[in-house]
């Protein structure tokens, strides 16, 4: 039962393997770019997990005008991920350049030795 | 040996409840699922009238959730303001200095193909941002190519050459341009028609929502433009 249900999610299935991933080198890694590359993984998973929610099968994009025939796949968890991945980008750039600070005050971004230093 | 194992079983802990819960989900791809029923089917039947979009992304984004992309525009200028106040605010570094790497010299071929396809990635970023209400697009995909293809430059041109294509006067202004643009549309409906960012809904004013649709989307693609070198040429310098 469960497997036929993750069998017919597979897209879903998909993005939970993807948050795993993530999720294992933000928990492993100790550099700390490693580390914010495995968030964005995350990050990744979750907008690919709503758009997934959107499709419809047979959808067409949702583009109106001449010839455009429902079905139409969902508009909305597009425009809401595509706001969403603005953000994670504005995000990471803000993290990569904490991360520059960080390794110009102390010289290292391995996350084992920053907690020596202090 | 004991990290490892406690890294899988959280990992287990972690991946088993989610794989349960969607196996649980309706199957993927049917009409009938509730995101699918409730407000959507209202946007695909009326966004390209009401909205004056074709795109009903497009319309979403821009008309029917016009404050959230507001304030999103706003996070993408903060973010900036903040990268820059985190990086030239640093003190003199106490770090082992590094010996600066000279200019690398660049590959012939990546400078000619870079040159040769500069003006075309040009035009079809703003064939991006002007048709987002028409056809896949808009400011956000557009200012991205548009921000791509002046960090590509840079990275092609000498130091002098890639400073002149944005120069530091108008980019000032231009880094706010897409919380500006909305602004000027939100205040054009708020003395029009009584109500910040509406959007007239009326077939002979069609054309005047098209407009501020246009506004907002080159608003948003230079600013975000702007907004993508300014981070990267701020992380350059370091």
């Amino acid at each position: 039962m469960m497997l036929q249900g993750l069998w017919q999610n597979l897209d879903y299935v998909a993005s939970v393997v993807l948050f795993c991933i993530g999720l294992y080198t933000v928990i492993t890694k100790s550099n700390l770019i490693k580390k914010f590359m495995g968030l964005n993984i995350m990050e990744t998973s979750v907008f690919a997990f709503i758009v997934a929610l959107g499709v419809v099968d047979g959808g067409d994009a949702p583009i109106m005008g001449a010839g455009a025939e429902p079905p139409f796949i969902n508009p909305l968890p597009q425009a809401l991920i595509l706001t969403g991945i603005v953000v994670a980008v504005s995000t990471t750039a803000l993290a990569l350049s904490l991360i520059i600070r960080i390794w110009k005050q102390t010289g290292t971004i391995e996350a084992d030795e920053l907690r020596e230093i202090e | 040996m004991i990290r490892r194992a406690l890294v899988v079983a959280l990992l287990i802990a972690v991946a088993v409840p989610l794989l349960l819960a969607m196996s649980q989900l309706p199957p993927h791809g049917s009409p009938d699922t509730p995101p699918n029923t409730h407000v959507s089917p209202y946007y695909l039947e009326h966004g390209a009238e009401e909205g004056g979009a074709e795109n009903i992304v497009t319309a979403v984004i821009l008309n029917y959730r016009g404050f959230d992309t507001e304030g999103e525009v706003t996070v993408i200028f903060t973010s900036m303001a903040a990268v820059l106040a985190v990086l030239m605010l640093a003190k003199p570094d106490r770090a082992p200095r590094v010996a600066p790497t000279p200019e690398l010299p660049v590959s012939v071929v990546v400078r000619f193909i870079v040159r040769v396809l500069a003006p075309f990635i040009a035009m079809f970023a703003i064939y991006v941002i002007l048709n987002g209400h028409v056809t896949p697009g808009g400011g956000f995909q557009g200012g991205t190519i548009l921000g791509a293809l002046v960090i590509a430059l840079s990275l092609v041109l000498s130091r002098e050459d890639a400073d002149a294509l944005l120069p530091r006067k108008p980019e000032h202004l231009l880094q706010a341009a897409a919380p500006i643009a909305f602004f000027l549309v939100g205040m054009a409906g708020l003395l029009y028609w009584g109500e910040y960012l509406y959007f007239p809904r009326d077939e002979a004013q069609r054309w005047i929502g098209v407009l501020m649709l246009t506004i907002i989307e080159i608003g948003i693609g230079v600013g975000g433009a702007c907004v993508l070198i300014r981070i990267f040429r701020a992380m350059r310098t370091e």
